[in-house]
């Protein structure tokens, strides 16, 4: 070829550097103009108190409840589940064409468009089961969408803990079961938290799901149950960007909703980051 | 078969006539052989003989490879290990191993020696003595005594392979099999690790798998040689290597293949 090693290599190099910095460089600029634009409206009221005015004035209280109340749902049904399965496919199901077919499935539920789990919450949670519109249909349909990322992020873990753990662990007279409670979870659960917070990210950011199965667009008092109906974040600032007609009243309002629910997800993001680093020191040298 | 293991009385480990096929391919063939207590067996042979595909049969490791099956009678103490009513757990408690790569787990050192009896049920404040005591018999106490909560991967691959030794030894078996445990370290923890399995024969049935014939030839007191799936000689190991009664085995120990 005509290029000299040394300049292919300058070129390639530059390219990948560019494509960093524009990454990067996007991801700080949305960062900057959310949090310049909505550090305004960030009060105490802000974060306590009900709105009202028609959302022209007053606070965001109970999205960042409903918002709240959908992760821990979600997570609670979510996590048990996906870990199991993971450990059932990856440490006990072999492979056999059945195995194959559940992680077929498996793929395809992690590729759906997220507004096919809200028809599919609407049908199956709010209307048969007969939860009604309400925290737990919502809960239960993000936990559903989140399933496969967790599930995924757990076998992923799995697959590098080394098989060595498993064979020692075994050859020590230790039951297959306690093998992967005492030996392989403990070395997989960085990676496994790690999964389960990119599916924290998305629970608190979609809004498809929650508009059939429970997300409304005012309460006028605080949900009492999981059987209520409930504000969330990401919807509340989809009412207020395209419901509203005094634009320049409900705009402040608009980035102080999209600042809470970044820094609600950032900040989970943080605690992840920390378990990890506290099981990765524990492990390690 | 030499005469002089058949007077043994009462062997360890008694098989007979043990076949084992990796799906369609016989990797073990016929296999005969008598193991007597508190004696060091050593398995030598060319990579590929068998000798580890054997050893694993002794405490059922084979069981984990998929199509893998086996034919023929594996006693220990006197049970067949193969039979119905045989809970591999349990085996495996009395048959301990210690594998070719040290491999600790990513736990503090009194952890990965407190690892099997606490699962096994070993209570808190006997853990202690539990613990100190496998040190101590694998002879890692002294180097470890003063940072028994340091992670276990900070210690040297020598020092790493004793530890693996200890975390075997804490569970109490009788019987332990090493598959080739020195191949991965230097001469000088190579020689720590023969004086302690010399030492450990005392209390315990020894079998090891090695690719070193000198290593065979320093501390075993019977060996085997394998070939192609067959044990093709097994007596004590001074007949062994100085009065070789088959001309493969002589080739073998003389260096002339392997």
């Amino acid at each position: 070829m005509g290029l000299s090693p040394k300049t292919s290599e300058k070129i390639a190099f530059s390219l990948l550097i560019l494509a960093t910095l524009t990454v990067t460089g996007f991801v700080l600029i949305i960062l900057a103009y959310i949090i310049l634009n909505g550090y305004g409206a960030i009060s105490i009221e802000f974060l306590t108190q009900m709105p009202n005015r028609m959302m022209t004035a007053g606070g965001i209280y109970p999205a960042i409840v409903g918002t709240i109340a959908l992760i821990t749902g979600s997570m609670l049904v979510a996590l048990p589940v996906g870990i199991m399965a993971a450990i059932y496919l990856n440490e006990y199901a072999g492979e056999s064409r059945t195995t194959w077919l559940i992680e077929m499935a498996i793929n395809n539920l992690a590729g759906t468009p997220s507004v096919v789990f809200g028809l599919f919450g609407l049908a199956l949670f709010v209307k048969y089961f007969g939860f009604g519109p309400s925290i737990l249909s919502a809960s239960l349909t993000l936990a559903l969408l989140i399933l496969p990322v967790i599930i995924r992020a757990t076998e992923e873990a799995l697959l590098t803990v080394p098989n060595e753990y498993r064979e020692s662990s075994l050859a020590l007279g230790v039951s297959k079961w306690q093998t992967i409670r005492y030996a392989v979870l403990p070395a997989a659960i960085p990676g496994v938290v790690t999964g389960s917070v990119l599916s924290i990210g998305r629970v608190a950011g979609e809004t498809a799901p929650i508009l059939f199965t429970g997300a409304v667009y005012f309460l006028p008092r605080m949900p009492d149950s999981i059987y209520s109906q409930f504000m969330a974040l990401p919807y509340h600032l989809f009412v207020l960007s395209t419901a509203g007609t005094n634009v320049s009243e409900t705009r402040p309002i608009q980035y102080g909703t999209a600042l809470v629910l970044l820094i609600i997800v950032l900040g989970l993001n943080l605690v992840a980051v920390l378990i990890r680093r506290h099981y990765r020191n524990k492990l390690k040298i | 078969m030499t005469e002089s293991v058949q007077n043994v009385s009462q062997p360890q480990i008694e098989v007979e006539n043990l076949n084992l096929w990796y799906g369609e391919k016989q990797a073990l063939k016929n296999i005969s052989m008598q193991i007597p207590k508190n004696s060091v067996t050593a398995l030598i042979g060319p990579s590929g003989c068998g000798k580890s595909t054997f050893i694993r049969c002794l405490n059922r490791m084979n069981d984990l490879i998929k199509n893998c099956r086996i034919e023929g009678k594996v006693s220990i103490e006197g049970r067949d290990i193969y039979g119905q009513d045989v809970d591999v757990v349990e085996l495996r408690k009395e048959v301990g191993m210690v594998f070719q790569k040290p491999n600790p787990f990513p736990m503090s050192i009194y952890d990965n020696v407190a690892y099997g009896p606490r699962i096994h049920g070993a209570s808190k404040k006997d853990l202690d003595g539990i613990v100190e005591q496998a040190l101590r018999s694998a002879a890692i106490w002294e180097e470890t005594s003063d940072r028994l909560k340091s992670p276990a991967l900070s210690l040297s691959g020598g020092q790493q392979q004793r530890l693996c030794i200890a975390r075997t030894l804490a569970v109490k078996p009788r019987t332990i099999l090493f598959d080739e445990p020195t191949s991965a370290l230097d001469p000088i923890s190579t020689s720590r690790i023969e004086d302690l399995i010399m030492n450990l024969k005392k209390d315990y049935t020894i079998v090891i798998v090695t690719h070193n014939m000198q290593q065979a030839a320093r501390i075993s007191d019977y060996t085997g040689f394998f070939l192609m799936g067959e044990l093709i000689e097994f007596g004590q190991t001074r007949q062994i290597f100085h009065n070789p009664q088959e001309k493969s085995t002589e080739d073998y120990i003389t260096g002339r293949f392997g």
